[in-house]
């Protein structure tokens, strides 16, 4: 499952997959960044987007709305580099072209720190730090589960303060500056009208190119009211009335269950760390501490996935395909206070609990707080 | 290195050459040209076409009008001016020249 962006490519509408999104963006930076001394350089971008969009017209049929990454890829070829300026050094302006156009996350691209919640396990914090230092996230999660454990939990304060301070990653551009593509819709708006400003050309051609600059907007504002879960063609159908009470009815129950889920893995883990053992089984003698821990990982992953993918399909359903901002507020503030609820539980009925809560005062010490 | 790169900028030089001789014979958009060119030496990409294209309408030789298409949005027909016209004839006669003076150099 892909999610799908939509673009305009000179005054057309087209949906392409995330990866071929990226491609087609550092296609169309490259050809900027190599027409950059031509006087007609945003008339040869947009006739570039128009044989682009003739392009993906061939791709697309009354049953395919969408076009992939690997067509993307073709269309690209197909365009071949752009050439630069008149100039004498033409050639060697195309080939910087065609190294813009190959290496999508170049290391000019000014990456950003974002929470991302597409495939988080809590907020994201994890998945927004792998893709900004461009390590594997499940590195980055055991790097803090390590650092969370050595320190006894006091790192899990360290998680839910990166959680609050680091803003979420929630429009395709976004996305893209989190993983360090060096572009986003936003610039290209705010370069244009520089362009416009500087620009005098024909009448009809000017009249054009403002039709353009609205449609762009307008797909842009689409683009960004598409809900974050909404995977595969944006516009999902609307249950009927009674999967939407269902569904709705099934977001807090689900909420509850994952952070109950959440909960009681903490707790597998808090013991097989202190006693060696989980629901009384101990490991094997010959089987490293480390596999129980990574088992652990895996088993929580394996459970909490589809939990979390129930729970966005149902907050989806419950308002019937459409997108409001107070749902995942609403949702969040839910899940902080079963899980307040559930820390206060267990500091009331679990001594190992209390321990831990007890021994904070000097893991906030130990780190130079006071 | 092989013969066809060894020409490979001889051809790159002779694109607006044959581009002018192309926009002379038909008044045509841009996926004719590819299309025309795609069979022969000298096939090559939008990537390049465009921006020749612009710098070839800058110095006045060619220009182009809007026509609206049976499928599909507006395109742009390109057509010789007076400039490019006279620009070609001489292109042509230059040319002949070259192929006389390669055929009486040696053999």
């Amino acid at each position: 499952m892909q999610k799908v962006v939509t673009i305009n490519l000179n005054g057309n509408a087209y949906q392409i997959d995330d990866a071929g999104y990226a491609a087609l963006v550092a296609y169309l930076e490259g050809a900027d960044v190599s027409l950059k001394d031509n006087p007609d350089r945003a008339e040869i971008v947009a006739d570039l987007e128009q044989a682009i969009a003739d392009k993906c017209q061939g791709f697309l049929g009354p049953h395919k709305t969408v076009v992939t990454a690997a067509e993307v890829t073709q269309i690209i070829r197909e365009m071949g580099p752009v050439e630069g300026s008149a100039s004498a050094d033409a050639s060697s302006s195309g080939a910087s072209a065609r190294q813009t156009s190959s290496d999508p996350a170049g290391s000019s691209a000014p990456r950003r720190l974002y929470l991302i919640h597409e495939g988080a396990m809590l907020a994201g914090v994890c998945n927004g730090l792998a893709a900004y230092v461009h390590v594997d996230v499940t590195i980055v999660r055991i790097v803090f589960l390590f650092l969370a454990l050595v320190s006894r939990g006091g790192f899990g304060l360290v998680y839910l303060v990166l959680a609050f301070v680091i803003p979420p990653a929630d429009t395709p551009e976004q996305r893209a500056a989190a993983h360090g593509q060096p572009f986003n819709a936003r610039e290209l708006i705010d370069r244009a009208k520089k362009n416009y400003e500087g620009f005098a050309g024909r009448k009809d051609w000017r009249r054009r190119w403002r039709r353009e600059q609205r449609a762009w907007r307008r797909s842009w504002h689409a683009s960004r009211w598409q809900p974050e879960w909404a995977w595969g063609p944006s516009a999902a159908p609307p249950g009927a009335y009674g999967t939407r009470i269902l569904s709705g009815a099934m977001v807090p129950i689900l909420s509850i269950v994952s952070v109950l889920f959440f909960c009681f893995w903490a707790w597998a883990v808090y013991s097989l760390v202190t006693s060696g053992q989980v629901l009384g089984q101990s490991l094997p003698n010959d089987v490293p501490f480390w596999v129980g821990i990574l088992v652990l990982v895996c088993v929580y992953h394996a459970v909490a996935w589809p939990l979390h993918f129930a729970r966005r399909r149902a907050a989806y359903y419950s308002l019937g395909g459409h997108y409001v901002g107070f749902i995942p507020a609403w949702d969040g503030a839910l899940s902080l206070t079963f899980g307040i609820l559930a820390v206060w539980m267990a500091y009331h009925y679990i001594p190992e609990v209390r321990e831990v809560i007890k021994t904070l005062p000097d893991v906030w010490k130990s780190f130079g707080f006071e | 290195m092989s013969v066809t790169e060894k020409f490979s900028a001889i051809r790159k030089g002779l694109l607006e050459f044959l581009i002018l001789r192309i926009i002379a014979s038909d008044k045509v958009y841009v996926a004719d040209m590819l299309k025309r060119l795609g069979t022969t030496e000298f096939a090559t990409q939008e990537g390049t076409l465009y921006p020749l294209l612009s710098k070839m309408r800058r110095e006045g030789l060619v220009d182009y009008e809007w026509q609206e298409s049976d499928a599909g949005p507006p395109r742009k027909y390109y057509e010789l001016t007076a400039k490019g016209k006279s620009q070609l004839a001489e292109l042509n006669d230059y040319w002949k020249y070259i192929n006389t003076t390669i055929s009486q150099l040696g053999r």
